[in-house]
C-alpha cells in the first residue's frame, strides 16, 4: 500500500470516527440496546453520506472503489463504539453479492446512498440445531422454505435469499412483510435479533441464477467474515482501553491497582493482544484486495477471524476481570463490548473454526 | 565503494540473498549450538575480504554504513538462509560503543582488529548478584597508576572461554546515591594471571557461557570508553535496533518450518487437535510479522521507534518456545531423545530447537522486564 492509499484511509478513519462520536459513542449503543435492540435510521444515512457503504463498490457502480482495507478502517470504527447498524452486512454480504452478481440492479445504488438495509439469507438450519444442507425453494417467482441466522432481519427493508431455483441457484429479493414471510426473532447477547425465517409461497424477484451464484456468495462471506474481524479489532480496542482507563484510577490498598504487577503483566499482555490483531487483519484485509485465487482468499478471512476472534475474547474477559464487580453489572460499559464480542465471534465462525478453515484452505493450495 | 542504501529494497535483498547462498558453507547452516571461532574462521574470511563483517558500522570504519532499512534487510537474509551470526560480540556491541564514545587512538586501534576477529569479545554485565537489576554490579575497578585493578566475578559470560578480550561494566565508584552512577565501561584482556574462566554446561549440555572470575586483574588506564562512572548511560544507548532486531520473527518463523515437514513426515497432522494447535502457532507467527512489518515501516520512514517495540519480543519469544514445544509432542515417544531425528528425507533436531528457546526469554531483557517496560513506558501505569 503506497503512502496516498494510507493517507486516504487515515482521512476515512477520522470521518468515520467524528461521525460516530458526534452522535454519542457507544452511549448510544446502551440507548437503543434499551430501546429494543435495533438501529438508527438517521445513523444509516449519515454513514451512507459519508461515503461508508460504498467503499468496496467500483466507482463505476456509485461507490468509492477503495476496496477491502476501507471496508476495514470503517468497521473498526464501527466495532469502538459497538453500533448496532448493519455497516459489516451492507459492505460484506449486500453489496459484495450484487456488485458481483448484478452491479446494475437499482438496489445497489439504494443500498449505497443508505434507503434501504437488506439482509442476506443463505444458511439453514437443521433438526439438531445446527446447520444443515440448504432445501429451500424458488419456483414460479415464489419462495419455500426456510433460513436462519439472518442478522439484521427485524429492521431489514427487505432480504436477498440465496435459493435453489428450478435451473439452479438463484439470488432473489423478498421485501419485508411480503405474504407467507414469517421472522422469528432470536434475541442475542447484545440486544440484537437474529432472524429465523420461514417463507410459505412468499413472492420474490429473481436478481441473479446460475452457477456464478454459490461463488459470489462465498466471496461475499468472506469479504463479511474479515470485516466481522475488523470490527472486533476495533471493539477489542476501545475495550483494552476502558479497562486500562480503570486499572489507572479505581484505588485499593491506599494505590491505584494499575500499579500491581500483576495487573500490569496481564495489560500489556492485552494491548500485545490487541496490537497483533489490528496488524494482523489489516493485512489480511489488504492482501485480500489484490487476491482473487478463492482458496487464498479464503485463508486470508480465516486468518482475520480466527485473530480477532482470540483477541476479543480475551480482552473482554479479561476486561471484566480487571474491572471486579462492577464489570458483572449493566451498569458498566465495558460488559456491553463484552457481549457485542460474543455476538460478533459466533457469527460467521469462531476462532476454532477459522482455524480450521484457514488449515484446510492453505492445504488445498499447497497442493495446487 | 557500493552505496548499498541508494538501492532499491529488493535489489539489496538479491544481493545479500545471492551472496548468502552462493558463499557461506551448506555445512554451517542452522548451526544448533553456538560454534567456537575456529569452527567458522573460513566463513569470516570470506566475509572480510567482501567487507561484509560489520553492516551497521559506518563506512570509514570498515563497515557497510547500512541504514536501518537495509540493516533488516540484511538479518532476515542472513536468518533466513540460516547464516551464523559468528562471533559477534565485538561487531554488535564494542565496536558501536567504541564508534560513538571511544577516542581516536581506541577506534584506530581496536576497530579493524575487531573486524579481522584478530581480538574475539565476550561480553561482561551480568554478575551473579545482578541479572535483571544490573546497576546492582559490584566487580570493582581501581585506578593504580596506568592501571585500572579489577576484582570481582561476571557470569553468564557467552563464550568467554573463546574469546580474547572481555568488555565489562565495572563499579568505579562505590560511594553514590545511585547505583546507576559510578559504573564505567572497560576493555580488558583475558590472557593475564588475573583472570580465570570457569566453563558452565547449559541444560542442553553444551559449553556456551562461563563464570569469569578477576583477582587483581589489571588493563591499562586508556582501555576505559566514555567518561569515568559514565558507563550506564552509554550502555543502555546502544539498545534502540537491539530492540526490534531481537523481536524479529525469523526465529520463530524457522522453526515453524521445521516443525511443520517434521509433523508432515511423522503424521502429526492427522490428529485434530494438533492441527490446531499447529493453526494458533503459525497464525502467532503470521500476524507478529505483520506487526514487525509495521515497526519496520517505522524505521524505513527514518522514524525512531519508542518503547513500544519490545512487545515484538514478548510475543515472538513465547511463540517460538510454543512452537518447539509442538516439535517435541509431535515426536511424540521421541521427543526426549538427543540429537537429529529423521523423518523421511529431513531431520529435525527436536531438542536442540527446545533448549534454543528457552533462554530467549530470560536474556535481551527478560520477557516480565520487558513487561514492566511497557507497562510504564507505553500504558503510563503507575508504580
Ligand atoms: C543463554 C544466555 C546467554 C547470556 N549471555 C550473557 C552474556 O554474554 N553476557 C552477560 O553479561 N549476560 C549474559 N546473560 C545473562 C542475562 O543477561 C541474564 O540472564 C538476564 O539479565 C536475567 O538475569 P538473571 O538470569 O540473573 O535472572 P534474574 O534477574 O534473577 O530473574 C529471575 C526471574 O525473575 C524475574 N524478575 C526479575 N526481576 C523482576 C521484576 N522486577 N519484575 C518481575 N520479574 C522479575 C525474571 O524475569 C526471571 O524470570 C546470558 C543469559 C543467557 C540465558
Amino acid at each position: 500500500m503506497n503512502s496516498s492509499d494510507q493517507e486516504d484511509l487515515r482521512l476515512l478513519r477520522e470521518s468515520a470516527r467524528t461521525l460516530f462520536d458526534r452522535a454519542g459513542g457507544s452511549g448510544r449503543a446502551r440507548k437503543l440496546r434499551d430501546a429494543g435492540g435495533g438501529w438508527d435510521g438517521n445513523m444509516i444515512r449519515e454513514l451512507a453520506e459519508a461515503g461508508v457503504f460504498g467503499v468496496t463498490v467500483p466507482e463505476d457502480n456509485g461507490g468509492l472503489g477503495m476496496g477491502l482495507a476501507a471496508g476495514g478502517v470503517i468497521a473498526e470504527e464501527v466495532g469502538r463504539v459497538i453500533a448496532p447498524e448493519p455497516v459489516v452486512v451492507t459492505i460484506g454480504l449486500s453489496l459484495g453479492l450484487l456488485r458481483r452478481l448484478c452491479p446494475d440492479h437499482a438496489k445497489m445504488e439504494q443500498l449505497v446512498g443508505g434507503e434501504t438495509v437488506l439482509a442476506v439469507a443463505w444458511l439453514e438450519r437443521g433438526p439438531n440445531g445446527g446447520p444443515a444442507e440448504a432445501s429451500c425453494r424458488y419456483a414460479d417467482g415464489k419462495l419455500t422454505g426456510g433460513k436462519a441466522w439472518v442478522v439484521g432481519a427485524s429492521d431489514a427493508q427487505g432480504f436477498l435469499v440465496v435459493a435453489e431455483g428450478d435451473a439452479g441457484p438463484v439470488v432473489v429479493l423478498a421485501e419485508a412483510g411480503a405474504d407467507g414471510l414469517s421472522v422469528e426473532e432470536r434475541r442475542q447477547a447484545d440486544g440484537s435479533a437474529m432472524g429465523e425465517l420461514s417463507f410459505s409461497g412468499t413472492p420474490a424477484e429473481e436478481l441473479a441464477i446460475g452457477g456464478a451464484v454459490p461463488g459470489a456468495l462465498a466471496e461475499a462471506v468472506k469479504d463479511a467474515t474479515a470485516l466481522a474481524a475488523a470490527e472486533l479489532v476495533g471493539l477489542s480496542a476501545r475495550a483494552f482501553e476502558i479497562a486500562l482507563e480503570y486499572i489507572k484510577t479505581r484505588e485499593q490498598f491506599d494505590k491505584p491497582i494499575g500499579s500491581f504487577q500483576v495487573i500490569q503483566h496481564r495489560a500489556v499482555d492485552l494491548n500485545v493482544m490487541c496490537e497483533v490483531a489490528q496488524s494482523g487483519v489489516r493485512e489480511a484485509l489488504a492482501l485480500m484486495d489484490s487476491e482473487t485465487d478463492p482458496k487464498a482468499r479464503a485463508r486470508l478471512a480465516s486468518r482475520a477471524k480466527a485473530r480477532a476472534v482470540t483477541a476479543a475474547k480475551k480482552v473482554t474477559r479479561d476486561a471484566i476481570q480487571l474491572h471486579g464487580a462492577v464489570g458483572y453489572t449493566d451498569e458498566f460499559d465495558i460488559g456491553l463490548y463484552l457481549n457485542r464480542a460474543l455476538v460478533l465471534s459466533a457469527w460467521l465462525g469462531d476462532d476454532a473454526y477459522h482455524r480450521r478453515i484457514w488449515f484446510e484452505a492453505r492445504e488445498e493450495e499447497a497442493a495446487q | 565503494m557500493t552505496d548499498w542504501n541508494a538501492m532499491s529494497d529488493a535489489e539489496f535483498r538479491k544481493e545479500v540473498r545471492d551472496f548468502f547462498e552462493a558463499e557461506y558453507p551448506e555445512e554451517l547452516r542452522h548451526l544448533p549450538h553456538r560454534p567456537k571461532f575456529a569452527e567458522i574462521e573460513h566463513w569470516h574470511r570470506k566475509l572480510h575480504a567482501k567487507g561484509w563483517v560489520a553492516p551497521a558500522w559506518p563506512t570509514e570504519y570498515g563497515g557497510m554504513g547500512l541504514n536501518a532499512a537495509k540493516l533488516l534487510i540484511f538479518y532476515e537474509e542472513q536468518q533466513r538462509w540460516g547464516v551464523n551470526r559468528g562471533r559477534d560480540m565485538g561487531i554488535q556491541m564494542v565496536g558501536p560503543l567504541i564508534i560513538k564514545f571511544g577516542t581516536q587512538e581506541q577506534k584506530d586501534y581496536w576497530l579493524p582488529r575487531i573486524l579481522s576477529c584478530e581480538d574475539i569479545w565476550c561480553q561482561g554485565y551480568s554478575e551473579p548478584g545482578a541479572g535483571s537489576d544490573l546497576a546492582n554490579l559490584r566487580t570493582r575497578a581501581e585506578i593504580e597508576g596506568d592501571e585500572f585493578v579489577i576484582n570481582g566475578q561476571k557470569i553468564w559470560t557467552t563464550m568467554a572461554h573463546d574469546a580474547t578480550h572481555i568488555f565489562m561494566l565495572v563499579r568505579t565508584d562505590p560511594d553514590t546515591p545511585k547505583k546507576q552512577q559510578g559504573i564505567s565501561f572497560l576493555l580488558a584482556p583475558m590472557d593475564q594471571p588475573g583472570v580465570e574462566v570457569r566453563t558452565i554446561t547449559t541444560l542442553s549440555g553444551e559449553t556456551e557461557f562461563c563464570e569469569v572470575f578477576f583477582d587483581n586483574a589489571r588493563t591499562p588506564r586508556e582501555n576505559l570508553v566514555g567518561e569515568l562512572n559514565k558507563g550506564w548511560t552509554m550502555a543502555k544507548a546502544l539498545l534502540s535496533f537491539e530492540r526490534i532486531f531481537i523481536g524479529s520473527p525469523s526465529l520463530a518463523q524457522n522453526a515453524l518450518g521445521q516443525l511443520e515437514n517434521f509433523a508432515r513426515g511423522r503424521g502429526a497432522f492427522e490428529d485434530p487437535v494438533f492441527r490446531d494447535r499447529f493453526a494458533q502457532a503459525a497464525l502467532d507467527v503470521e500476524d507478529h510479522a505483520a506487526l514487525y512489518g509495521r515497526f519496520a515501516d517505522q524505521l524505513k520512514r527514518g522514524e525512531t521507534l519508542g518503547a513500544d517495540v519490545s512487545m515484538l519480543k514478548i510475543w515472538v519469544t513465547e511463540c517460538f518456545q510454543r512452537i518447539t514445544e509442538l516439535m517435541i509432542e509431535a515426536a511424540g515417544a521421541d521427543g526426549g531423545t538427543i540429537g537429529p531425528l529423521q523423518v523421511g528425507n529431513v531431520s529435525v533436531d527436536v531438542l536442540a530447537s527446545f533448549y534454543k528457546a528457552r533462554p530467549t526469554t530470560i536474556y535481551g531483557g527478560s520477557n516480565e522486564i520487558q513487561r514492566n517496560i511497557l507497562s510504564k513506558a507505553v500504558l503510563g501505569l503507575p508504580s
